[in-house]
Parts: structure tokens; C-alpha cells; sequence
């Protein structure tokens, strides 16, 4: 008989953050309504993803970027799940935030924690104001799920770090000022020992991108080739060789994030207000099913959140978020297809939606890590191989 | 978990091996129906986390006898849907005991000279049976907290117990399934313990609301909200 054992063994964290949350929500609420573009509905699915330089700029004026950042560097010195909060609703709300997203959620935090001054200084006052934005520079040719496998070497001379290789799906790479890169810097190195991570200005010489289209069309990846590219010594961040800890903890950020729910939610908003006040009884079962595996993954997601605020290391529960949460979103276009009457190419909102992302869906368990590695992650978590 | 609730729980799990060879009894004598009722009033004062931890017990120790009926009795007639409430409580401790086993199991048993557990294909179902029953504690904690915020008052958390409810009764093909398929034949017999979890997950999944109930009335209820209202409904409830 094994009783509490496991609930003891996956304790969740209670969702507390200061200060007042509704009056947050609020004036967010309030900030959206005056300033969110009303553009095409499709843009606000899959928002992370929507590029929109102008918006990015109002909302870090409005002080919701880098929102956990110290005030020396142009931060609101605001909470962590303040910080998860304001990205909910805004995500919620589908609002484009593409442009500032990665540099807010992983690069200034990672900056912040292994960076020098000199490169703090240079590089999250502009995050913070929501003009400098990052792309991360893993996946290679040779190096997906294997991260390890990575080729890409810098090498140290007296000018600076000489970088040659090649970055592949890389997002947002021909938007973004910089990248970090994830490189070899010892020669004969193995695996993911002689790793390190450099911050490169992408408009250094020497780097070429060039663009991959995806099969909706959008151009999101890219190929980044580095051409015996010289960068400072200044480039390096945290420490050399110390690469693939840092890494592997910046993908607890990216893992857990309400994105992993929310992106699909303009979906669901739509099915739910086409459904109408009386719906049919087969609409109301899959909204009420949608409606419960989603609050659901949103008490996941806080709660990782929180051990994440904790300063505990959640890697096993942000895997499960981001599990459930592809699974839900991948399934949604499908359920939703299977009951509501809508052709293929008809215009209105709700079937524009729908295509859409049922065209996006097979991506989801894809970026971030795929469901096999990430299911690979979670056998670990419970003691298995 | 507070000390006062581990000490519940201690008792719990020493109340729950008498009754497991003598019935309902113990528990009736240990004074569980006072669980819920204030302290003013003679009771234990206990909270809606205290039943969550008990049931979660109960779940696995007696699965068959009527623990949550008698701590619901202490309400006087309670409300059907905190019946439910309490059924997605037993239904969280059975499914953590069914992934214990299971792990326990995959690490000892040896097939092809090496454990189950090493198996990728087996690696992979377990990861999607741990990924249901950590979604169903989340359910239930958040379930649980709510009831607590309103005192009880199952009208109020109606959103919540019919979400909590509705994800338990979904995970419970996925967990049961997976739990017997990686056991193979001994998950099967009378003498292993697995089925003394997975039948009554299987009960109490069609018990107090089967998925087409809740998930009628969740609907009926997410539509009157409207597409933005949910989402402000969700965040306001739980603020």
C-alpha cells in the first residue's frame, strides 16, 4: 500500500503571486483595448508567432516587457508570475507578440543570470523596451533532437571568437538583432562536453540568412551560416564550456509557458460564440471537454510556473505541460472540424481559424522539443532507463 | 503538506487498514463524518484539502467501502455535485497507486535479459500515463482550493467540479489501459494488486456524472460566458 506517496513526490505549488492580480489583469485589459492592432483574426492564433515591431515597442513602453528585469537595466523589478500573468492575458487576448517573445522569455533572463555587466548593459535595456529582439541558434544539419551533435565551432584567437558553421530552424532569425549560439569552442570536443553559448550580433560580417517557407506558406525559419565570422571576446556568455547546463535550463523556460495552451485559445473563442447561447448537444460536450482539459493545463502551467519562481528546477513538470498542452492544441483543429459544418475554403472567421491551424498543428510537437524527447524527459523524471 | 494534515493522514491510513478487514466500522469510530464540521459544532474543522488528502488514501486502501459518503454525511444532505467532487479525490489516489505499481513493476520485471523499464515503447506509454494522472492532481488541487475559497458551497465551484470531473473520467481509459498493458498477464489475476485500483476507477468514472453529463453541463455553461467571457470567467474565479 503506497497511499500519499505520490502525491508527496509531485507536490503542487500554490499559484501566489504579490501585489494586487485582478487590478494587473485590469489595466492590462484596459492598455489591450486601447492599443491591440484589430487586425485579421488568424494573426491572433498561434500569436507568439505574429511579428509586430510597432506593438512590441508600445507594450515595453507600457513597462509589460522584461517585466523581472532589475531597474538599472530597464526592468520593472516585477515578480515572476506577475511577469506569468501579464503573459496569459496577453496571449489570451491574441496579441503579436513575435518580435520581443524570445528575447523576453529566455534571453534577457538568461543574459541577466550569466551575463557580464558590460554585456547586461549593452543588451536588456533594449529588451526591455521591447526594440532588440533574439533568436536562439541550436537545431544544426546534423544536430535536431541530438543536440549534442551540434558542429558549429568558435575558436579563440587574439581578435576575438572565429566562428564557422551552420544554424538551421532558426525562428525569426531575419527579424532579430541577435542570436545566441549555441557553439563548439574546444577542438575535439565530444557531445556536450567543449560547449558554449556566444550572443552575436547578427549584422557582423560573415552571416548569411536565408529563408525556409513552411508548408502554410509563412517564412518563420531560417538557415543561418556562419563564414569564419570574428566576433569580441566579449561575445561569450557565462561560461566557456558550461554551454550545455545553461542551455538545458533556458529550456525549462521555453517548456511551460502558457503558449503551450494558449496558442490555439482564438480557436476555441470562436467555436464557443459560433456555438451560440443554446448549443447543440454535441457542440456543448467537445466545448465543455476543451474547457476542462484547458483549465486543467492552465493549473499545470502555474504551478510550474511557480516551482519555477521558487528557484527549483522543474524540467519533468514543464515536459508535462508542454505534452498535454500539444496535445490539446494539436487535437483541437481535428475535434473541432469533426463537428462543426464548415467547408475548407469558406472565408468567416471561425473556418479561416480552422484552417489555419489545423495546417500549424503537426508543428506544435515539433518546436521545443519533440513529443518523443519530451515523453523521453518524463520517463527520466519517474526513475525509468 | 502541513503537519496537522500528515498527521490526518497518518490516522487515515492506520483507520483505513482495520477497516480494509472489518468494513465501514473503524472509520465510523475514528469520527471521519466530523472531518467537515466546524469545530464550534463539535467537529474537526477540517477543509476541502484535508477530504482531497483522506479520499486520496481511501482511494487505495478502501476503495470499496463508503468513505466519502460518510464524510459528506457530516453536511447533512450534501449536494450531489461535492459527491462528485469527492469521487475525483479517490479518483486521483487510485490512479497515482495504478503509475506506482506500474513503475515499480517496469523496473523489476525482466524480459530479452533486461528490465521493462529500459524499453523505449514502454518508457513512452508510462510518460503519457504520468502525464494524465499529474493533470488529474492538478485538477483536483485546483478543485479543492476553490471549494475552500466558497465555503463549500458546490454552486459556486460548479465550474470547477464539473472540469475536475470531466478530465478525471478521460484520464481513467488512458491510466487504466496503460497500466494493464505494461503488467501484462499478472495485471490481470485476482492476486495482483493492480486491479484493486483499476476496477473501481472504471466504477467510479460512470458514478456521480458520467463524461457526456458534465461536459453537457460545463458546455451549456462555457456558452453562456461567450468565447472572451470564459477566458475573464477562468481568470476572475480564480484570482
Amino acid at each position: 500500500m503506497h497511499g500519499c506517496r505520490d502525491m508527496q513526490g509531485f507536490a503542487l505549488y500554490p499559484f501566489d503571486p504579490p501585489g494586487d492580480i485582478s487590478a494587473l489583469r485590469a489595466d492590462l485589459r484596459g492598455w489591450l483595448a486601447q492599443h491591440q492592432p484589430q487586425g485579421d483574426v488568424v494573426e491572433r492564433a498561434n500569436c507568439w508567432a505574429s511579428f509586430d515591431a510597432g506593438f512590441s515597442r508600445a507594450l515595453g513602453a507600457a513597462g509589460y516587457i522584461g517585466m523581472t528585469l532589475p531597474a538599472r537595466y530597464g526592468g520593472g523589478e516585477r515578480h515572476p508570475l506577475e511577469r506569468y500573468v501579464v503573459i496569459e492575458e496577453l496571449l489570451a487576448a491574441g496579441a503579436p507578440v513575435g518580435a520581443h517573445w524570445i528575447a523576453d522569455r529566455q534571453t534577457g533572463p538568461l543574459i541577466l543570470r550569466y551575463g557580464s555587466e558590460e554585456q547586461r548593459q549593452r543588451y536588456l535595456p533594449g529588451i526591455a523596451k521591447g526594440k532588440l529582439y533574439a533568436c536562439i541558434g541550436l537545431s544544426e544539419p546534423g544536430a535536431g533532437s541530438d543536440l549534442a551533435a551540434v558542429r558549429t565551432s568558435a575558436r579563440e584567437t587574439a581578435e576575438g571568437w572565429r566562428i564557422n558553421g551552420q544554424k538551421i530552424w532558426t525562428t525569426g532569425a531575419h527579424l532579430s538583432h541577435v542570436i545566441l549560439a549555441l557553439v563548439r569552442t574546444e577542438e575535439g570536443s565530444e557531445r556536450n562536453a567543449g560547449l558554449s553559448q556566444l550572443l552575436v550580433d547578427l549584422d557582423t560580417p560573415g552571416i548569411t540568412i536565408r529563408p525556409i517557407i513552411d508548408m502554410a506558406g509563412n517564412h518563420d525559419f531560417n538557415e543561418v551560416f556562419f563564414d569564419d565570422v570574428l566576433v569580441p571576446h566579449g561575445a561569450l556568455i557565462g561560461t566557456r564550456g558550461e554551454g550545455w547546463k545553461q542551455v538545458t535550463a533556458e529550456l525549462g523556460l521555453e517548456r511551460s509557458g502558457p503558449e503551450r495552451y494558449l496558442s490555439s485559445h482564438a480557436l476555441f473563442a470562436a467555436l464557443i460564440d459560433a456555438a451560440g447561447s443554446d448549443p447543440e448537444p454535441a457542440l456543448a460536450v467537445l466545448i465543455g471537454e476543451l474547457a476542462a482539459e484547458m483549465w486543467t493545463l492552465r493549473q499545470l502551467s502555474m504551478s510550474t510556473a511557480a516551482k519555477l519562481a521558487a528557484g527549483e528546477d522543474p524540467m519533468v513538470e514543464a515536459s508535462v505541460v508542454k505534452e498535454l498542452g500539444n496535445a490539446f492544441e494539436q487535437d483541437m483543429p481535428r475535434r473541432v472540424q469533426a463537428v462543426i459544418d464548415c467547408g475548407w475554403d469558406d472565408e468567416n472567421d471561425l473556418a479561416r481559424l480552422l484552417r489555419a491551424l489545423l495546417i500549424a498543428s503537426p508543428s506544435f510537437s515539433l518546436r521545443g522539443g519533440t513529443r518523443e524527447v519530451i515523453r523521453g524527459i518524463i520517463a527520466r523524471g519517474l526513475g525509468l532507463r | 503538506m502541513s503537519a496537522a494534515r500528515e498527521m490526518l493522514c497518518d490516522t487515515a491510513r492506520a483507520v483505513f487498514v482495520e477497516a480494509a478487514a472489518e468494513g465501514i466500522a473503524p472509520v465510523e469510530a475514528a469520527g471521519f463524518s466530523l472531518l467537515l464540521v466546524a469545530e464550534a459544532d463539535g467537529g474537526f474543522g477540517g477543509d476541502w484539502g484535508d477530504v482531497n488528502a483522506v479520499l486520496a488514501i481511501a482511494g487505495v486502501a478502501v476503495p470499496d467501502l463508503p468513505v466519502a459518503g460518510l464524510i459528506l454525511s457530516g453536511l447533512g444532505e450534501a449536494d450531489d455535485a461535492l459527491h462528485a467532487a469527492a469521487a475525483v479525490s479517490l479518483m486521483a489516489g487510485a490512479m497515482g497507486e495504478a503509475l506506482g505499481l506500474s513503475i515499480e513493476h517496469v523496473n523489476t520485471r525482466q524480459q530479452f535479459g533486461r528490465p521493462l523499464g529500459k524499453f523505449q515503447a514502454v518508457q513512452q506509454s508510462l510518460a503519457v500515463m504520468a502525464c494524465e494522472v499529474r493533470a488529474v492532481e492538478a485538477a483536483v488541487a485546483a478543485m479543492a482550493k476553490r471549494l475552500d475559497t466558497v465555503g463549500l458551497d458546490a454552486g459556486a465551484a460548479n465550474f470547477e467540479i464539473a472540469a475536475a470531473k470531466l478530465r478525471a473520467n478521460r484520464a481513467v481509459g488512458v491510466v487504466t489501459a496503460i497500466a494493464h498493458q505494461v503488467h501484462g498477464a499478472i495485471g490481470f489475476t485476482r492476486e495482483y494488486d493492480l486491479h484493486r485500483v483499476t476496477i473501481p476507477l472504471m466504477r467510479w468514472r460512470g458514478a456521480h456524472g458520467n463524461d457526456a453529463h458534465w461536459a453537457q453541463r460545463l458546455g451549456r455553461q462555457v456558452t453562456g460566458f461567450g468565447g472572451r467571457g470564459l477566458w475573464e470567467a477562468m481568470t476572475a474565479r480564480a484570482d
